[in-house]
């Protein structure tokens, strides 16, 4: 399942975030007790891939969710300006 | 596959043998917890809605014995 970020509306992309930070944990909790196992590392690194991109694309088209994006590409503070993810019931 | 601490030395090919083949040499009045492998992993918006990534893991409570 490999979604393409930039046509998603915000829900969509929101939802999708969710998604594959949920199975990077999962991942991450696996790896805790298999350091050692090749393939759940592999899907890690696919999965982290996939949020990276999908938390930079959210920050572009959208806000940013994270305190390292919240400076924004356009100079200004954008963080405390743009609506918060769990207003107008979004999560 | 490289050796590694997690199974101390064994590696993972044959950690699962030894769980399989000889359960009979373990102490007994112990509790074990057989050795999770990576086999299929649930689509990431299934995983989400089961709360695992991992079909073996799901185990949703129904208020009764569950047997699929």
């Amino acid at each position: 399942m490999n979604y393409s970020c930039n046509r998603m509306s915000r829900e969509q992309l929101f939802d999708w975030i969710n998604m594959v930070s949920f199975a990077v944990v999962e991942t991450a909790l696996y790896l805790d007790t298999h350091p050692c196992d090749e393939e759940a590392m592999k899907f890690y690194h696919e999965v982290l891939e996939m949020r990276k991109n999908a938390i930079m694309e959210y920050s572009n088209h959208f806000e940013p969710l994270t305190l390292d994006l919240a400076g924004g590409n356009k100079g200004k503070w954008e963080w405390v300006m743009s609506p918060w993810p769990w207003e107008g019931g979004n999560c | 596959m490289s050796d590694c601490r997690c199974n101390r030395g064994m590696t993972q090919r044959n950690s699962r043998d030894r769980n399989e083949k000889c359960m009979d040499e373990f102490p007994v009045g112990m509790a074990y917890v057989p050795w999770q492998n990576w086999n299929q992993i649930y689509e990431l918006d299934k995983a989400l809605n089961n709360g695992t990534l991992f079909p073996e893991l799901d185990k949703p409570f129904i208020g009764r014995r569950a047997c699929r």
